[in-house]
């Protein structure tokens, strides 16, 4: 159907106008909101490490968290395949990259993502990750994902969060994830893990 | 008088078992939608708001929507406007087969059951795999959603163990745990996400002024769909559509909350650009939407945002279940959607309504669907559709309540009813009152006589 015959119907059977609230909603505002985003990521399934220096070796942070991973995936500057041996596994492990690789399917098989978040929401545990990667599928086929957030990029509400979200403009992509991939559609019985990260750990780095 | 709705429910009612576990199921969720809206102190506010919102966006939906495609196209993503369920789903197969697409991957969308989407492909060729959990479940026993947020919850975790066995998806004979089954379906599904040649999403949310397409799931389904096939296709009702993100934060906070009581789902991902290499597609639908907009008693039902509140508050469809409505929508916003669909075809719906309106106190955006179910009661006569013995009924008890002359004099014989044996009252079940029900007692006096002789304190 041509457009303009679309909108002309809807034009045409609209036979009254409303306006917008002319009020803004008050959010809810946390007495400590950092302590409220750390509940409420642990309450969704996450697990957090707080309290990072901003210099930090996250290679060694992630080893650390994940000790049997083989492959992992990420463009962060800090992460290298490098920092990432000397576990208590000596054998080969991979890093890929998700701005190099050939197709997203060649990121299946990944055991831990790394990715930056740039906001983080207190009353949800949301964390807003917008797309800096050719392929976003690393965000999704992982089967853990670890996510970077400065503390002070933690805001009380949704409100606040929309307010300061961005996009990169080359993919104009972005997603808020709060905890691990998640379903309840078997007799509601709460299962993590069902078809995308099956953990996530956030890592909060100090200002 | 029996209504298909009232009959089916006393096939599902027959399982006592079942039909516990099924209300107790539900009120849960309300028990958890409860306790996140407590939390809360502006929640109220926020459903004034979003029911402010909607009624503002739809009352100037062509603005909004011209706004929304421009922003969509100048990005380069390819806008399609769909007027009925076939241009929709010519458009869609269109949009396939120039791409030499057969097999397409797809998250959970109401518009496509709507427009009975999938079988129209399914004929044409193409191998249309749900990926939400309990989708891909119904899609493999062919059935229909019974619900729209938890659309395999009539089944046990026995029934979905035996067809994953059938189908070879589960491995392990006799093992219905819920985790084993979802990391089975969770291989299964990997393969069709990295095979398949289209990925559709619907849209909870289209944000005008920016052009996002914001598409909510917990299980991260729409994002694989979207992350490993170089085609999107985006299939949205315009009554999605929301103004900004500040109007957006409303019904984000409501939407999850209100629907399973959880924060937030999980994933709520924001769309508006094909990803590099690949091309994306936005299919506009309206299917009658124009029409409910034009009809000055109803059109409030576009509010609706899919939450399914109104489905596990309702005391009727808690206990009979989503296949005794003759809508693919169950509950009272179904209800509603079948009247405004075709009223002459779902009529029997809306007398599965008690009109307690717990349904309306629990709605994110105010539709008011359980008042909106007792307007449509009344055009039942108009429709041709209203109960005969009813009617005849309301005209007998007209008769009798315009003549106090006949009515004392009848009220003085009632007692005389109370000689009448009760399988006299009740034969072969042709009084419906006395199904289930003792006739009660009349009294010897009847209050106005009580009052006459001072007897009521």
């Amino acid at each position: 159907m041509k457009k303009e015959d679309f909108l002309n119907k809807l034009r045409q059977n609209t036979h009254f106008q409303y306006d917008m609230p002319k009020e803004e909603i008050k959010g809810i505002e946390y007495e400590d909101t950092f302590e409220q985003f750390v509940r409420m990521t642990e309450t969704v399934g996450g697990h957090v490490i707080n309290d990072v220096r901003k210099d930090a070796d996250l290679n060694e942070l992630v080893r650390r968290a994940y000790p049997d991973a083989k492959v992992f995936c990420s463009n962060l500057k800090g992460i290298t395949l490098e920092g990432l041996k000397g576990g208590n596994d000596s054998t080969a492990l991979e890093l890929r990259n998700p701005d190099t690789v050939a197709e997203a399917n060649d990121l299946n098989g990944t055991d831990v993502a790394i990715v930056q978040g740039t906001v983080g929401v207190a009353e949800n545990g949301c964390i807003w990750i917008p797309q800096t990667m050719k392929e976003k599928a690393l965000l999704f086929i992982s089967e853990y994902l670890v996510i970077v957030l400065n503390r002070k990029n933690i805001v009380n509400n949704m409100h606040d969060a929309y307010d300061r979200i961005g996009m990169d403009d080359r993919y104009n992509f972005g997603t808020f994830i709060s905890g691990p991939s998640k379903t309840a559609d078997i007799e509601q019985a709460l299962v993590i893990g069902a078809q995308a990260a099956r953990g996530v750990t956030v890592v909060l780095v100090d200002e | 008088m029996s209504t298909i709705h009232s009959k089916r429910a006393a096939r599902f009612v027959a399982d006592a078992e079942k039909t516990s576990w099924h209300d107790a199921t539900f009120w849960s969720v309300r028990e958890k939608r409860d306790k996140m809206a407590q939390q809360l102190p502006e929640w109220e506010d926020l459903r004034e708001h979003a029911s402010q919102i909607k009624k503002h966006t739809i009352t100037h939906l062509a603005d909004y929507l011209e706004q929304f495609s421009d922003s969509l196209e100048s990005r380069g993503v390819k806008v399609h406007w769909a007027k009925d369920a076939a241009e929709f789903n010519e458009t869609v197969l269109s949009i396939l087969q120039s791409h030499g697409v057969t097999k397409m991957v797809k998250s959970k969308s109401m518009l496509t059951e709507e427009c009975e989407m999938n079988p129209y492909l399914e004929q044409h060729g193409i191998d249309v795999v749900e990926t939400d959990l309990g989708e891909r479940i119904i899609q493999l026993l062919h059935q229909k959603p019974s619900h729209i947020v938890m659309p395999a919850i009539h089944l046990k975790r026995e029934e979905v163990g035996r067809m994953f066995e059938e189908k070879g998806i589960s491995k392990e004979k006799g093992n219905y745990d819920p985790t084993y089954l979802t990391h089975c379906a969770r291989l299964h599904l990997r393969d069709q996400f990295m095979q398949a040649g289209a990925g559709m999403t619907g849209c909870n949310f289209g944000v005008a002024a920016t052009g996002d397409c914001v598409v909510c799931t917990n299980e991260g389904n729409a994002d694989m769909t979207t992350s490993m096939p170089k085609l999107h296709i985006v299939a949205m009702g315009i009554e999605k559509l929301v103004p900004d993100y500040k109007s957006l934060a409303v019904f984000q906070r409501l939407l999850c909350r209100s629907a399973t009581g959880q924060p937030t789902t999980a994933f709520t991902s924001h769309f508006r650009q094909a990803r590099p290499g690949g091309e994306m597609h936005v299919v506009l639908v309206d299917n009658g939407r124009s029409d409910m907009l034009a009809d000055t008693e109803h059109w409030q039902t576009l509010k609706c945002m899919r939450c399914g509140a109104c489905i596990n508050t309702c005391p009727v469809y808690r206990r009979s279940g989503g296949y005794s409505y003759t809508y693919f929508i169950p509950g009272p916003v179904g209800v509603n959607l079948g009247m405004l669909r075709d009223p002459r075809k779902y009529s029997d719906n809306v007398s599965a309504c008690t009109l307690c309106l717990s349904c309306d106190n629990v709605c994110p955006s105010k539709v008011g669907p359980g008042s909106q179910i007792y307007v449509w009661r009344q055009s039942l006569e108009k429709l041709g559709k209203a109960d005969k013995l009813k009617k005849a009924m309301s005209a007998g008890m007209e008769y009798l309540f315009d003549r106090p002359a006949i009515y004392t004099t009848a009220l003085k014989f009632a007692p005389l009813a109370n000689y009448v044996p009760d399988c006299l009252t009740n034969i072969g079940n042709i009084n419906a009152w006395g199904i289930g029900h003792a006739m009660p007692e009349f009294a010897k006096k009847s209050f106005h006589e009580l009052w006459k002789e001072g007897k009521v304190k």
